[in-house]
């Protein structure tokens, strides 16, 4: 399935930069479509500067956790709490929640009619109220961290799938968030380009950036997780350190997914 | 084997049949038996048609006499162009005073300057300008077209417009000399390096309150005659109906649209009921309506004329069918979009205004101006309910006693008319679809589509 040839890592794990400060707190979240029982009883507790890869099969619901953390999925039963602020039905939480927790996504969901620089600006011009011209600078600031300053003026439709992942992720960079989110931020793309998005984030990570990751790059995970979680059929089903996850898994279905996936 | 190549290809011409017009013509025209058989039956058929209506229109017509008796005795089978020509005035104008005709020229001249910004490159807020146009220009133009007395509220929004235009002029003129904006080089010309933001935002101010008074004082001074608006018509009429028609349909069609898809239901049913109720009923009956019943629903002693009663009907039907096209470019949005634009923060209304409806609309470009097309030939309708836009000036071209009995001739010119507005309308739509389209497509792959 997984090409190790060309997305395997040469790297040593990174350091890990978790604190003791909390900053995401699920308390037995559920979650169902319409009858379909999507998320059963989450518990799940992140601390600052933590980064946590999340696998699993598909439709096993880990999107959909990571979606309720910002809210763009509605949670029926229990408490999620980011950054110290309880999601609720309240408009003006969530809009903030928004703002301190960026989201990278599968398809990038870059808007195709605005241009790479002004894809970067939108959000902290409207919702920061930040001067144009001093958004446009931090914007480029972050578009050379992702490697790609040169494309500032084009748009998302003349960029490779790569490229457009980076841009992306330099949007959701722009707001200067406290978390990041990324919802298999390699899947659409071609072989060649998972890497160079795959070192953005290594990067990222390296700044200490607090990060969940859904992915099925188990190179990554074992790089730069701190913790790796397995969920099937919207259970958290195990959970630990990446080492001991990948040598000596525990559980039935966790040991089945990996020898398909390895 | 391996193979390799040593020597690139130099480019050739190309083939006759590319380059010369018996080979385009062999191409496109003769390329098969069946083909060649169409093209000729084509070129019959727009012979046999166009012969008549050539002898008719141009080699036979009478283009210059006094009458309609005098166009026959020089050719009767020809058209009486003559006729037209005649009433070219009453066809554009209706029946506004002749000795006023000035004020309805300079309304469209200001229209031209108010919007012609928008056209230039490197001027700014061009947004604030086709704003303004909107809400502003509307009581400009009014009072030039209606004249009269001026009421406190009109004095008011006609200086405002008034400085809004002058604004608008210079700030296109510094934009197209500097690059920047008025507001931009007034700062610069009269505050100091030192000076807060807050304090450049009251100069800013204080010139624009200086301004206002010395044009409000300046227009308390004038004051031009009353032009009843039965006296109002011709072309003229149908491009003041059509012009506020369009102006207000894309906006109250927008609001209706998100309305419909808004998550609250009473906004939604009420939406949905707006919609459909007008969109179910022709348009005739609506203009019937409006007149004869609308007022019923005012209070006592509220009475508007009959135009106004017609504009808000033709506004209020084209709003709810631009409604349904606005939903449809909306549903060509990918959800991702949303998403994208929440997940950096934006709100409801910033998501819609940044990133939805900006996509939304350049889809649905096609119909809306299909739509607008639609609503300058409905237009023509309120000529049924007693009110002589051009199409009542064109029929009643043959009740005039010199001319009488001429119906074909006005008609035909009508069409001409008609046909150059809204040819012009789908051309310009089409060049703004390019432009649009190589905005942010891969621009090589668009021209080779071409």
């Amino acid at each position: 399935m997984m090409n190790d040839a060309i997305t395997s890592i040469e790297r040593e794990q990174l350091i890990s930069a978790a604190s003791n400060e909390i900053i995401i707190e699920m308390e037995t979240v559920n979650k169902w479509y319409s009858d379909f029982h999507v998320l059963k009883d989450i518990n799940l507790v992140v601390r600052k500067g933590e980064r946590i890869v999340i696998c699993g099969p598909s439709g096993s619901g880990k999107s959909t956790l990571i979606r309720c953390l910002n809210h763009l999925e509605e949670h029926q039963e229990g408490n999620i709490i980011v950054d110290g602020i309880t999601l609720d039905k309240n408009l003006k939480h969530i809009d903030h929640i928004r703002t301190e927790v960026g989201m990278v996504f599968q398809n990038f969901n870059l808007f195709p009619h605005l241009s790479i620089l002004d894809n970067l600006t939108l959000g902290p011009i409207l919702t920061r109220k930040m001067p144009k011209l001093e958004a446009q600078a931090e914007a480029m600031k972050y578009l050379e961290r992702v490697k790609i300053p040169e494309q500032a003026d084009k748009f998302p439709g003349q960029l490779s799938g790569g490229q457009q992942q980076r841009v992306a992720i330099a949007r959701s960079l722009c707001m200067k968030p406290k978390i990041m989110l990324f919802d298999e931020p390699t899947s659409a793309l071609d072989p060649e380009m998972i890497k160079e998005v795959l070192d953005v984030m290594i990067e990222l990570a390296d700044t200490g950036m607090t990060m969940i990751v859904v992915t099925h790059e188990m190179a990554f995970a074992e790089t730069v997780a701190d913790r790796v979680i397995f969920m099937d059929q919207g259970e958290i089903i195990e959970e630990n350190e990446p080492k001991k996850f990948f040598n000596d898994p525990q559980h039935e279905r966790t040991k089945l997914f990996l020898s398909q996936i390895l | 084997m391996a193979i390799i190549k040593t020597k690139s290809t130099p480019p050739r011409e190309a083939p006759l049949s590319e380059r010369s017009l018996i080979g385009w013509m062999h191409k496109h025209l003769f390329s098969s038996v069946f083909n060649s058989i169409l093209t000729i039956f084509t070129v019959c058929v727009l012979y046999i048609t166009l012969k008549g209506l050539w002898a008719w229109g141009i080699v036979d017509a009478v283009w210059i006499a006094d009458s309609r008796r005098q166009c026959f005795e020089i050719s009767s089978g020809g058209a009486c162009w003559a006729g037209v020509f005649d009433w070219l005035e009453n066809i554009f104008y209706g029946r506004y005073p002749r000795d006023e005709l000035w004020r309805i020229n300079l309304g469209g001249l200001l229209l031209l300057l108010w919007i012609a910004p928008l056209w230039l490159p490197r001027v700014k807020a061009k947004v604030f300008i086709a704003l303004s146009t909107m809400f502003l220009y509307p009581f400009l133009a009014g009072y030039l077209f209606a004249g009269g007395g001026k009421g406190v509220f009109m004095q008011m929004m006609i200086s405002l417009s008034i400085l809004c235009l002058l604004g608008n002029t210079l700030h296109a003129a510094i934009g197209m000399i500097k690059g920047i904006s008025l507001s931009e080089f007034l700062t610069r010309l009269f505050s100091k390096k030192n000076w807060h933001r807050k304090t450049e935002h009251c100069l800013l101010l204080g010139l624009f309150l200086i301004c206002f008074c010395v044009v409000y004082f300046w227009q308390m001074s004038w004051q031009i005659e009353a032009v009843a608006w039965t006296q109002w018509g011709g072309l003229f009429l149908t491009l003041v109906v059509s012009g506020i028609g369009i102006a207000s349909a894309l906006p109250g069609g927008i609001l209706l649209a998100l309305g419909r898809r808004s998550k609250l239901p009473l906004i939604r049913i009420l939406s949905i009921s707006f919609i459909e109720l007008f969109r179910s009923v022709p348009l005739i009956t609506v203009l019937f309506m409006a007149t004869t019943m609308f007022p019923l629903f005012m209070p006592e002693g509220f009475a508007l004329n009959k135009l106004a009663q017609v504009i808000i009907a033709v506004c209020l039907f084209n709003a709810c069918y631009m409604a349904e096209t606005v939903r449809a470019g909306l549903q060509t949005i990918p959800k991702g979009q949303y998403e994208g634009a929440h997940s950096i923060g934006l709100g409801y209304w910033q998501t819609m205004g940044a990133v939805i409806m900006p996509q939304a609309l350049k889809n649905m470009i096609p119909n809306i101006v299909g739509s607008y097309i639609g609503l300058l030939k409905d237009t023509t309708l309120v000529s049924i309910i007693g009110l002589f836009d051009v199409l009542g000036m064109l029929r009643s071209v043959s009740k005039d006693v010199v001319w009488l009995g001429m119906h074909k001739e006005p008609l035909v010119f009508g069409a001409i008319l008609f046909f150059l507005i809204c040819f012009a309308m789908s051309k310009y739509s089409r060049h703004i679809e390019q432009k649009l389209l190589t905005g942010h497509k891969n621009v090589t792959a668009n021209k080779r589509k071409k």
